[in-house]
């Protein structure tokens, strides 16, 4: 929870932000390999780069469009807030800004807002929930995602925690 | 009882109060203009607020802004006691939760100058409460890190157990019970977390005149019609708990509960004793502010909410017609069993044609479906549904009052059925969602 956590972002990924954009990144396989050998420091695909988190517990995972990104909250969150009884959806063509909400759960008579972690217009709100609101419970991660928004700049998201930044944030609480 | 005083000519008081700079060294007075600094001043680690206001919106907003710009680290006491009035969970349905009709119409016109009992819907969770006067309202906002569900309940305990009520203690749905000839509920709790903050509020029954008819306010007309999603409230027994006191030879006294609130906030939260000071005389001397080095205390109310613009911006939010109705989770009214609500129905009015069926779909408090219809043929009733749903489709609930029922029931169905029945029809509608 320190603000230090906040503008963590790993050296790969600013190295990659300045050296060409996200999108042409995401374009070529991994395989095929990147333009620069240079900037392979890293041995995971730079596939797994693209689900990335927030010390609010939201993860936000970019489709392979590169220009939608799907939204939800953290198995730990979940956890955390317990069982879920209402999910409030966004309205399409919304929009929203980087921290704004883009959503709300309700949980034992908790509402915890839901922020964008990057700014973008949401494209729908997750029908699913409107009947299942539980279903956040079960797969928070997976199925259960709250709204699927265009993103506005796919480098936003390289500001964000990645998978080991926010397990980190998770342990200190 | 609590002396509130109605704030109306402390302001200029309180404005030659002034003295300079908000961060003069430690334990000086400030004037309500200093609020909002003082509140969010990064060192003030423990702040301590008495509410001068009995309007529920204006406590709500005041509450809001604490929870929005006090320092991520501190923890806040906020008390405060409503006029007379119903508070709704975030995502509750009104016209399911209340009786509307026993509530002011605040759908006709702007008047505050009433003494009715007024309809809120509150930015937490949970479900419908009635406030009142023998009602204190207990809010406290602290790091989200450390916050369980049922601390502050707890401190709320240990401050009754202080005055007496030794028969309370909290239970599973983190509600204050007290046990007499059954558990009974003296305190509900709601919950609203953001990033780094939680908050926790709770009515605390103390000395409710209500006591006996506050359910009547909570139960709606259309409950047997109406088919929600959203969050739906538990049913419980109350108690005040004055009654528990009653053989004490004092008269109950709302100021030893705060007393004893702030007392017990303080020892959680480890409030030093200058802040714990002004905060026990917040209510007895002036309106103004105290503040010392890590601290704030003192009395807020309509000054602060009028005068800071974030405040008042909640406040403007919480009044409108759109939070307070069309912010309702989907449902459904139906005069009939359908499948997603196979209920039996009550019988219709008998001044109604014995067909007759009324069939609403609601999204965000606006007509997305609808069924109504007068006749046994099917292909005329089709059209009657049809001629209806041109009418209403889109229409926002709220704003249809008996008047427009009247008006497009009239239009539309004046060729099957006579007036006098249409009429009927249109009372009967517009009396299940809050309008006689």
């Amino acid at each position: 929870m320190s603000a230090a956590a906040r503008v963590f972002r790993p050296f790969t990924s600013r190295a990659l932000s300045q050296k060409l954009p996200l999108s042409s990144v995401r374009r070529v396989s991994p395989a095929t390999g990147f333009p620069r050998g240079s900037i392979r420091a890293f041995s995971q695909s730079p596939f797994l780069e693209v689900k990335k988190y927030t010390e609010s517990h939201e993860w936000i995972e970019l489709a392979d469009d590169g220009k939608t990104a799907k939204i939800g909250i953290t198995e730990y969150a979940a956890k955390s807030l317990g069982d879920v009884v209402y999910v409030e959806l966004p309205t399409p063509e919304l929009e929203v800004g980087a921290g704004e909400p883009v959503g709300a759960v309700e949980s034992v008579k908790s509402a915890s807002d839901v922020l964008s972690p990057v700014s973008g217009k949401v494209v729908q709100g997750n029908s699913i929930l409107e009947d299942k609101a539980k279903f956040i419970n079960e797969s928070p991660e997976g199925d259960a995602w709250i709204a699927e928004i265009e993103v506005s700049d796919p480098t936003e998201l390289e500001e964000l925690l990645d998978a080991a930044a926010y397990k980190e944030t998770i342990d200190e609480e | 009882m609590l002396q509130f005083p109605r704030g109306s000519c402390w302001k200029a008081a309180c404005r030659k109060k002034n003295r300079g700079s908000p961060f003069v060294r430690f334990n000086s007075s400030f004037t309500s203009d200093n609020f909002a600094q003082l509140a969010s001043r990064p060192t003030s680690l423990h702040q301590i607020y008495q509410s001068l206001s009995t309007d529920p919106y204006v406590n709500l907003s005041i509450e809001h802004f604490l929870l929005e710009h006090a320092p991520p680290e501190s923890n806040i006491l906020f008390l405060y006691v409503n006029r007379p009035c119903v508070v709704i969970g975030r995502n509750q349905n009104p016209w399911l939760e209340t009786n509307l009709q026993k509530l002011h119409n605040d759908r006709a016109g702007s008047d505050n100058d009433h003494d009715d009992v007024v309809f809120v819907r509150r930015r937490s969770g949970g479900g419908a409460v009635f406030h009142d006067t023998g009602n204190l309202n207990y809010s406290v906002i602290s790091p989200r890190t450390t916050f369980t569900r049922n601390k502050h309940a707890e401190m709320m305990v240990r401050a009754l157990h202080r005055i007496g009520a030794v028969n309370t203690s909290v239970n599973d749905r983190h509600d204050i019970v007290m046990f007499m000839d059954q558990p009974r509920k003296v305190s509900g709790s709601a919950f609203k977390l953001t990033r780094f903050r939680a908050l926790h509020h709770g009515t605390c029954l103390l000395d409710s005149p209500n006591i006996n008819i506050l359910g009547s306010f909570l139960r709606s007309p259309a409950r047997e019609y109406i088919k929600a999603k959203g969050v739906e409230s538990v049913r419980s027994p109350v108690a005040n708990v004055s009654s528990a006191l009653g053989d004490a030879l004092a008269p109950f006294s709302t100021q030893s509960v705060i007393s004893s609130a702030i007392e017990e906030f303080a020892q959680l939260y480890q409030t030093g004793p200058d802040a714990v000071r002004r905060a026990q005389r917040a209510h007895a001397i002036e309106p103004e502010l105290y503040a010392g080095d890590n601290w704030v205390a003192g009395a807020v109310g309509d000054y602060e909410a009028n005068a800071v613009p974030e405040i008042k911006k909640g406040l403007e939010e919480l009044r409108s017609l759109e939070w307070k109705y069309t912010q309702t989770p989907q449902f459904t009214f139906s005069t009939y069993p359908t499948e997603e609500d196979p209920r039996e129905r009550p019988a219709l009015p008998a001044s109604l044609p014995p067909p007759t069926r009324v069939f609403l779909r609601l999204k965000h408090g606006a007509i997305i479906e609808s069924g109504i219809s007068t006749s046994d043929d099917p292909s005329l009733a089709a059209q009657q549904t049809s001629r209806m749903h041109e009418a209403l489709s889109g229409r926002n609930l709220h704003e249809l009052q008996l008047l427009q029922w009247t008006e497009i029931l009239l239009s539309r169905l004046s060729t099957d059925e006579e007036p006098d029945t249409v009429r009927e029809l249109a009372r009967f509608v517009a009396n299940q969602f809050g309008y006689s």
